[in-house]
């Protein structure tokens, strides 16, 4: 397992080389608490290395096979170790940064930070740093947080079993993420007008993420947003056909 | 099982057992081993197998493909021999001398 420190923080990553010519560096971003860098190993590591990708991947702090420290759980701190990632990575050229849920809100985030390295952002079921979302993200925390606690007493008695709830559930237990993220300092959203990138955002057509596409829309004009029938926020697992099938032409128009 | 699949296998057990650590030390490890239901394995300790595999094999390999076809859910289902067998044949690709 490669294992990275970054920023104070000891994280898992993955990097898959591009096949055939080197056209362009992605970073996958994944999403909150029960998700991990799988999802998008799963479903579009290999179509973006052989559209000529190098594909770079992480699991956030606190989550998959990174470390979990106590503390540490603001956007700022997220943020941070994908700035310091890319630094280790010794990535130069603009990068494209992909991010499921919150890890498009780490994508937004951080293209706010620094627009001349970022070639374009791709979001799927994700928003920016708004009051709104982050307050919906509160909730889900608090309620992931009673549905773990119950799956733990069920399978404490199967020590494998326990191992998979384990993980997820020290997360929410054992850190203060739950707390942590939803006070952190939002950026001004006027930040967001500094993203002059092209970008992409994908949405389930029976998730709520949807109703945040107009606020995205309005903070990042040049922003293009497609709607998936069918679909929930679970999005880019259920759904990886579809996902490949908007982000690959897309990417292929700028990438060459 | 031809030896080349034999000498994978051992290989891939001991990547395995250090993925699952502590819990790993009991599980005992065939082709017919299923890394979910078998080894309680989340999708990610199988993603987490490709910085060996890699390490092990170089790109000879290609891991993202060979997951690429599986979703979250049908990755859990994967049996141990399934992908001893891919990396055997794999290895049977790499031309001679090289």
């Amino acid at each position: 397992m490669s294992m990275v420190r970054a920023n104070g923080v000891d994280l898992h990553v993955q990097e898959v080389a591009p096949i055939g010519e080197h056209r362009g560096t992605v970073v996958l971003v994944h999403g909150m608490t029960s998700d991990s860098m799988a999802s998008w190993f799963l479903t579009l590591v290999h179509p973006l290395a052989e559209a000529g990708m190098r594909v770079l991947l992480y699991d956030l702090r606190g989550h998959g096979r990174s470390a979990r420290p106590a503390t540490g759980y603001r956007l700022d701190d997220f943020v941070d170790d994908l700035e310091a990632l890319l630094a280790h990575w010794a990535v130069t050229e603009p990068v494209y940064v992909f991010g499921n849920s919150f890890g498009g809100t780490v994508a937004f985030t951080y293209a706010a930070r620094h627009p001349d390295r970022v070639a374009g952002i791709v979001t799927i079921e994700s928003a920016p740093p708004t009051a709104t979302w982050f307050a919906r993200m509160a909730r889900r925390l608090a309620r992931a947080a009673e549905t773990l606690a119950d799956a733990d007493v069920v399978t404490h008695s199967r020590p494998l079993f326990a191992r998979r709830v384990r993980d997820a559930s020290a997360l929410l237990a054992e850190t203060d993420i739950g707390e942590q993220l939803p006070a952190s300092a939002l950026p001004d959203p006027a930040a967001f007008t500094a993203i002059t990138c092209p970008v992409l955002c994908l949405y389930g057509a029976d998730s709520a993420v949807q109703e945040l596409a107009e606020e995205t829309a309005r903070l990042v004009p040049q922003s293009r947003h497609v709607v998936v029938a069918g679909q929930k926020h679970t999005l880019l697992i259920k759904a990886p056909d579809q996902v490949r099938a908007e982000v690959l032409p897309w990417l292929a128009t700028r990438v060459h | 099982m031809p030896s080349d699949q034999n000498a994978v296998l051992a290989d891939v057990a001991s990547m395995l057992r250090s993925v699952l650590g502590d819990f790993g030390d009991d599980a005992e490890i065939t082709m017919d081993t299923t890394f979910r239901d078998d080894l309680g394995m989340e999708s990610i300790d199988v993603v987490s197998l490709a910085g060996r595999l890699q390490a092990r094999y170089g790109s000879s390999v290609n891991f993202a493909l060979f997951v690429s076809g599986l979703d979250v859910e049908s990755v859990g289902e994967l049996r141990v021999g399934q992908l001893v067998e891919y990396i055997a044949d794999s290895l049977d690709k790499v031309p001679a001398g090289r």
